[in-house]
């Protein structure tokens, strides 16, 4: 590919004046990708690009606090970097930002669901609108919609928002479905103790773990997370469905007006729990009120850092 | 009234300091007759209130939970109404997702003189919240009462 | 094991009804899109066709138990004076386990050394392990992150496990390890194997054949020690770990614990639950002071608790089933057998001064 090339040659070009640049290459098995931290040219030559870039590297540039660092990051980890640009966790001149087009990257339950066991894989390959995965049984063909991640085939962002060295040509907008807003929508059909239920039942499985609080690319609390203070003591160490679903709402609520719908957090839970559903509703009733999508705009203001006296879209409720 | 002859229900208000509590405070001095249902917390500014003190205790089982603070433009430290109004108005719209009716939580402004004005909002709320019954959080999840849910010493596997 | 028996996959759900009828069954169950150990339900399905997400490790050791709950009492004679009344609560156990596989049942036994040794007996974790029996399946292939034979274990490993059953055309093949194993096998559903113990044998090997060339990894105790100062070296490895807790709380072997008072009102209870090296709270002092500062020093932990310290206690024996869940349900690919080879390469490449 002739993007990759020419974008390694940009951080080989780039490295001497930075601490890393933090891209992706091959992980444990052909269906992962992994976090890279290229500190010489030989890292360079590791770095991937395509449907196995899952992960988001911007949760990792908190950590390189007066460091100057540089990052490859598909659109989506774009906004997240937008995001912490806005809120001033990240200053503007000590990240140099890698781009490239986005064609979409897999969603590993998907493929699970279609093939049985991932760990079995003993290759992958996506060629236009075709995944081909091959397992001790023989080779299967996916079509590449089935097994994208759901945030992919509706993509608004393909290329990065911001970049200082770009490679290849910008992709238009993706205009396929949009699943997780048809999930959304099941969930907001169901009758509410239903879906309390539904939220307790698969919050059971949850192992509290944190993975979906510390992939997150926003959660800048790190060690400090109020999930886990003895004083003020938000959650106990019960093992009960009671406190882990309230983690997700503490989660969900600490994001409000700053998620950029990664999907980091869904992504990285080990027992699959499907979560994310909770922030897009909180995206959704964002955008509604204050017309504000998260991470689009460095020079724009989250909602909830600020107010309006008079509030455009808020009804003040007669009593 | 019809709301004392049934059950009584557990809502939580939180109400700020410098008007809402005095609001209910000129309430009782002026014998209006309320509602037993609430139980206050007294708070510094409705801008104090994380919209997590709301979520805690519908999950801990709240049947309803009451925020009153002054009235913007009317806020004893200026802004925090302001702030209060845009983080209560999201957590507003997110309930449902978790399937808690919006109706179970509200928002709004009573000062220090309405005490009119509070016992409309008390009972008002309070039918409000019999209307919609008692939480099902607490059949979903359990009583919050009596750590902890039992799940190591009775049941093996989490 | 000369009591092998067969049992026709026709009858499982027999066999598990029967289990079930007579105590606590614990299975593999899909959950969404997950595999989880949970209470055997003929309405849930069972999932055999590959290793739960979370090991059975729970049933044994649980996430979160209760050790005992305290109420404080005022004192009717002297009300200055506060007295506190405490409630012992032993653990309600026993249970059989179906259908972990041998890496999953085998971490008991690391546990074993620590919590059920002669001079320092836990009785909650001893009355459960007591009490539990454990049937294990074979695996019948490895997976990309399986490295089991890595420790000195296979993908029929008995250790750990009561019943082995071993996965062959229209049925198992069900094997005693343990007495408590043999009495399970009595049931009349059960044939003798005849010659289905022979292809037992055959998928076993295939299963082994299946796995990479194992690597010793027996250097790996000085190797680690070795390397304990070279910061640089442990931020390396440990630079896209996220410290999120998924590699320990997923770990068959991994047993730190807290123990923490939660109080409501007057009384409350004393919990103990599943503690993470990842996690800033690890080690950390009332002082606020913190002897693993990084989410290197807490890496370096995990691995050389597994790989160094316990086999410098326990006689070599590594802690560490190689079963692979920390590799495949990291959420950002850490994988712990580079780290390890790469402290054995380092330690090769760089004599020590």
């Amino acid at each position: 590919m002739q993007s990759l090339e020419d974008i390694k040659a940009k951080i080989k070009d780039a490295l001497p004046g930075l601490d890393c640049v933090i891209g992706w290459e091959r992980g444990w098995s052909p269906l992962h990708g992994t976090p890279l931290f290229m500190r010489s040219p030989e890292d360079v030559d590791r770095l991937t690009w395509g449907p196995f870039n899952v992960g988001n590297p911007a949760t990792y540039l908190t950590g390189f606090k007066g460091k100057k660092v540089g990052v490859v990051v598909k659109g989506c980890d774009s906004r997240s970097v937008v995001q912490l640009l806005q809120e001033k966790l990240v200053k503007r001149e000590d990240v140099v930002v890698f781009g490239m087009p986005c064609e979409g990257v897999v969603d590993l339950t998907k493929v699970a669901r279609k093939v049985g066991d991932i760990a079995l894989v003993n290759a992958a390959v996506r060629a236009g609108g075709t995944l081909s995965v091959t397992t001790p049984e023989g080779m299967v063909e996916i079509p590449w919609e089935e097994v994208a991640a759901d945030k992919c085939l509706s993509c608004q962002y393909p290329n990065a928002l911001v970049s200082d060295h770009f490679a290849g040509e910008p992709l238009p907008p993706a205009m396929g479905r949009d699943p997780a807003a048809e999930q959304l929508a099941a969930l907001e059909a169901m009758a509410p103790a239903e879906l309390f239920a539904h939220w307790a039942k698969v919050m059971e499985r949850c192992i509290r773990c944190y993975a979906c609080r510390n992939a997150c690319p926003m959660c800048v609390c790190r060690d400090h997370c109020i999930a886990q203070t003895r004083d003020p003591h938000w959650l106990t160490q019960e093992d009960s469905t009671r406190e882990k679903l309230m983690f997700q709402m503490i989660h969900a609520l600490h994001l409000a007006g700053r998620c950029t719908e990664c999907g980091e957090c869904q992504r990285s839970c080990p027992v699959d729990i499907p979560i994310l559903a909770l922030r897009r509703k909180l995206n959704a009733v964002v955008k509604d009120l204050f017309d504000y999508q998260a991470g689009v705009d460095p020079q724009a203001v989250p909602p909830l850092f600020t107010f309006q006296v008079e509030e455009a879209k808020i009804n003040e409720r007669g009593w | 009234m019809p709301v004392l002859a049934g059950k009584e229900l557990r809502i939580v208000g939180f109400l700020c300091n410098w008007c809402s509590y005095g609001g209910a405070d000129t309430a009782g001095v002026g014998r209006f007759t309320q509602p037993t249902d609430l139980r206050i917390i007294r708070v510094p500014c409705s801008g104090r209130i994380d919209p997590l003190f709301i979520v805690k205790a519908l999950l801990g089982g709240a049947d309803g939970v009451l925020v009153s603070g002054c009235h913007p433009r009317d806020c004893h430290y200026a802004s925090g109404n302001f702030y209060a109004r845009r983080r209560l108005e999201v957590l507003k719209g997110m309930l449902p997702i978790l399937g808690i009716e919006p109706g179970r939580f509200e928002y709004t402004w009573v000062s220090a003189s309405e005490g009119q004005r509070w016992q409309h909002v008390v009972t008002t709320f309070t039918n409000q919240i019999h209307a919609l019954g008692p939480t099902p959080v607490k059949d979903v999840l359990g009583a919050c009462q009596g750590l902890p849910s039992l799940k190591g010493g009775d049941r093996a596997v989490a | 094991m000369e009591t092998a028996k067969f049992l026709p996959e026709s009858s499982l759900e027999a066999w598990l009804a029967e289990l079930a009828s007579s105590g606590e069954l614990i299975v593999p169950r899909r959950e969404g899109d997950a595999v989880v150990f949970g209470p055997y339900d003929p309405n849930v399905p069972l999932e055999l066709s590959r290793d739960a997400t979370a090991p059975p490790k729970s049933v044994v050791f649980p996430a979160c138990e209760e050790l005992l709950r305290y109420t404080y009492v005022k004192d009717a004679e002297d009300i200055s004076k506060t007295g506190m009344s405490v409630e012992e609560v032993t653990p309600a156990c026993g249970a059989v386990v179906f259908g972990a596989r041998p890496c999953g049942a085998r971490g008991f036994t690391v546990y074993d050394r620590v919590f059920d040794a002669e001079g320092m007996r836990d009785p909650y974790y001893a009355a459960r392990r007591a009490a539990t029996a454990f049937v294990t399946l074979a695996c019948r292939e490895a997976g990309s992150a399986c490295f089991c034979h890595w420790v000195g274990s296979g993908p029929a490993d008995p250790q750990g496990s009561d019943v082995l059953l071993t996965p062959v055309p229209g049925g198992y093949v069900a094997e005693a390890v343990t007495e408590k194993g043999a009495a399970l096998l009595a049931s009349p559903l059960m044939a003798p194997a005849g010659k289905h113990a022979g292809e037992a044998k055959a998928v076993r090997a295939k299963a082994m054949e299946s796995l990479d060339t194992a690597q010793d990894v027996s250097p790996a105790r000085e190797a680690l020690l070795a390397a304990f100062d070279d910061m640089d070296f442990w931020n390396r490895m440990s630079a896209k770990c996220i410290s999120c807790g998924a590699c320990t709380y997923l770990c068959p072997t991994c047993y730190c614990f807290n123990i923490t008072d939660e109080a409501q009102g007057n009384g409350g209870t004393r919990l103990r639950s599943w503690d993470n090296c990842m996690s800033f709270q690890f080690t950390l002092e009332a002082s606020g002071h913190n002897p693993r500062p990084t989410k290197a020093h807490r890496l370096k932990n995990r691995v050389g608790h597994k790989f160094s310290y316990y086999p410098g206690i326990h006689g070599g024996v590594v802690a560490c089933c190689g079963c692979g869940r920390c590799i495949r349900s990291c959420p950002a690919g850490v994988d712990i057998r580079e780290i390890v080879l790469a402290a054995m390469e380092r330690a090769t490449a760089k004599p020590q001064e």
